[in-house]
């Protein structure tokens, strides 16, 4: 997969492209692995009294839409269609939103100024929570400019050691990965 | 204050807002102008990949996001293939693409396709650059893509113009990875407003030709269109939730240097 | 206030009572989301990928190079039986090593090589730009990008004038995590405002 990056050759294109569709497919059942791992625990939770009922549940919700996702089909207006809808979405999405409640109690209770640092990254932060909604503008039209010349420069350069330090580090990892040095991936 | 009264207070500084709009004007950054400006430049009858690469737990940006983008494909008149690397991103973009494609009365296989899901997503992109029809023999209603009028004109990147992540994730920095660097293709990214700061080093190196971050940076988006949205009806309960959060960092920073003080 | 509307509000509300404390409600909610989001995912897999990728191709076009990927497959399967596992390191091995490969020259060339070069900048200012301050802007990048690099070379140990440059890349690195902050502030208050105007507009039809 490296050496076709490099080197144009029919057979080395051929290969390349087929590895590429097989892995598709390999990589599907590392997913399936996690999910039939979960219908496992679960099947075995059914026999424990406290939990029996909430599994039961999970189990049902994976049988429901196996039969109707397969037998009946994805499309709009089926049922596998309607739970995704008005049951998996708002349920997803108010699970997530929880997490304003989170950061306003962490914001009260645990966002200290305690040394410069600490102070620095609050200071930032509020003008950027400022700066990026309308309000901001009504206080000052110099804190929406502030806001965006911290993003685009300060801010950005930071960003910008840190990919440059992930990116050496990632290709560093893949080489120890194609030279079998690095094996953790296997369990070893 | 106990935790419940906090909860209370950003419940109430996000609620009262939306019962009392005070018409708030915001400005456009250049990021979103630049996102703007590069769709705005394609010819009519060019083709974009967009993919829906999120979760339906961050519905609340991404919808307004996707909804924005896809607007002003159509009302360019440009073709839109799209497709997900998220399970929950397809069902998700494939409504979205429907609702808005309808609104302009878009045809499926003509002005747009929706090709599905595909996991792994170096083997997706990369695979897309050869042949779509090899990463996705069929489209996600299960129609064979040499029965598409769509993809029998443009069957890989060579037929493509643009490509667009709306993303709550990492993904649209891997259409830079792999779409860009091997094929050359420009990208935008419209991206949660988390993922926003992690992508300001591929706006200024010109990697990303556009960047869109969260629900302000979809109102900003549809103002640009002309079209206020869902991302224009949440800015000023954002802006008031913002208020209470600096007020309760404040309100308890200065607790605790009342209380260091007593002791 | 229709069926499907009430019943996603509902489930919403089970989610929120977590706020007062966890109860039944909560974790009816919880297992019913897990459930249904395996089952959904089982389905696309198998209606998307599985089918038009595996059992078509074997099926109908009798291609029998799709035997390849779906042994590659079972072997994936076989960790979940203890005394087969280790041969799901074969086909994890063949994964990773692809992924290995294909990362190397897209991480050097998008990572590495142009976020170099467009830190390799004139200090000309251009005609239409503010002299000082684009001077002050690169000064800025390079400062921040240099001093945040070195912060990570743990290899040298941070003392003296390079102690004193690393520590100038621990305050541009508490700038960036304080945007990044203040952006996720926002993103979470979003899905907030995003769950109440459902419950007051789509559900209650409270707003306009």
């Amino acid at each position: 997969m490296l050496v076709q990056f490099y080197f144009q050759a029919p057979y080395l294109d051929h290969a390349y492209q087929q590895v590429l569709d097989w892995v598709q497919i390999i990589y599907l059942f590392t997913l399936g692995v996690g999910a039939i791992n979960l219908i496992k625990i679960h099947l075995k939770k059914t026999t424990f009294r406290r939990e029996a009922p909430y599994s039961a549940i999970t189990l049902t919700g994976i049988l429901v839409m196996l039969f109707f996702g397969l037998l009946q089909g994805k499309e709009t207006g089926s049922v596998f269609d309607w739970v995704f809808k008005n049951v998996q979405v708002p349920l997803q999405a108010t699970m997530f939103s929880l997490l304003a409640f989170f950061v306003a109690s962490a914001a009260y209770r645990g966002f200290r100024a305690r040394s410069t640092e600490a102070f620095v990254l609050l200071s930032v932060a509020a003008i950027v929570m400022l700066g990026r909604v309308p309000i901001g503008n009504l206080i000052s039209d110099n804190i929406p400019d502030l806001a965006n010349w911290i993003l685009n420069f300060p801010s950005m350069a930071a960003r910008r050691g840190i990919l440059i330090g992930i990116g050496l580090g990632t290709v560093a990892t893949a080489l120890r990965v194609i030279s079998g040095i690095e094996r953790t991936y296997l369990g070893k | 204050m106990k935790r419940q009264q906090v909860y209370l207070l950003i419940l109430a500084s996000i609620t009262i807002p939306l019962f009392l709009p005070l018409g708030l004007k915001h400005k456009v950054t250049p990021e979103v102008e630049r996102f703007y400006q590069t769709v705005e430049s394609l010819p009519a009858g060019s083709t974009v990949i967009v993919s829906f690469d999120f979760e339906a737990s961050t519905i609340a940006e991404t919808k307004p996001l996707a909804q924005a983008v896809l607007r002003h494909l159509f009302a360019r008149n440009v073709s839109v293939v799209s497709l997900s690397m998220l399970a929950e991103g397809t069902g998700l973009g494939y409504s979205f693409l429907r609702e808005v494609a309808d609104e302009f009365g878009r045809k499926y296989g003509e002005d747009y396709i929706f090709l599905g899901f595909r996991p792994q997503y170096q083997a997706t992109i990369l695979g897309l650059g050869e042949d779509f029809a090899k990463v996705f023999p069929k489209d996600y209603s299960g129609n064979n893509l040499s029965d598409i009028s769509l993809t029998q004109n443009v069957r890989n990147y060579e037929g493509i113009s643009l490509i667009i992540s709306v993303a709550d994730g990492d993904l649209p920095q891997y259409w830079v990875d792999y779409a860009q660097t091997r094929y050359q293709k420009p990208v935008l990214a419209a991206v949660t407003a988390a993922m926003a700061t992690t992508y300001y080093p591929y706006l200024s190196s010109g990697q990303f030709s556009g960047l869109v971050g969260g629900l302000k940076g979809a109102a900003e988006y549809e103002a640009l269109l002309g079209q206020p949205g869902l991302g224009s009806k949440g800015m000023e309960a954002q802006s008031l939730g913002h208020l209470m959060i600096i007020a309760l960092i404040i309100i308890g920073n200065l607790s605790y240097l009342i209380a260091r003080k007593k002791i | 206030m229709d069926f499907s509307t009430s019943i996603a509000a509902i489930l919403s509300l089970f989610i929120f009572s977590f706020l007062y404390r966890d109860n039944p409600f909560y974790k009816i909610a919880e297992h019913l989301l897990v459930g249904v989001s395996v089952g959904y995912f089982l389905v696309i897999s198998i209606d998307n990928v599985l089918i038009p990728k595996i059992a078509d191709p074997l099926f109908e076009r009798k291609d029998w190079s799709v035997v390849v990927p779906l042994f590659g497959g079972a072997l994936i399967l076989a960790r979940l039986i203890p005394k087969w596992s280790k041969w799901s390191q074969i086909a994890l091995a063949v994964v990773i090593g692809v992924g290995a490969g294909v990362a190397i020259p897209a991480t050097l060339q998008a990572q590495i090589l142009t976020q170099m070069k467009a830190s390799m900048f004139s200090f000309v200012p251009p005609e239409n730009s503010i002299g000082w301050l684009y001077v002050v802007e690169r000064i800025v990048i390079l400062l921040g990008l240099t001093s945040v690099l070195a912060y990570f070379f743990f290899s040298k140990e941070h003392r003296g004038a390079f102690g004193i440059y690393t520590r100038v890349g621990t305050y541009f690195l508490m700038i960036f995590f304080g945007a990044t902050f203040g952006y996720t502030v926002m993103s979470r208050l979003s899905l907030l405002i995003g769950r109440i105007q459902f419950l007051l507009e789509d559900w209650l039809g409270l707003l306009n």
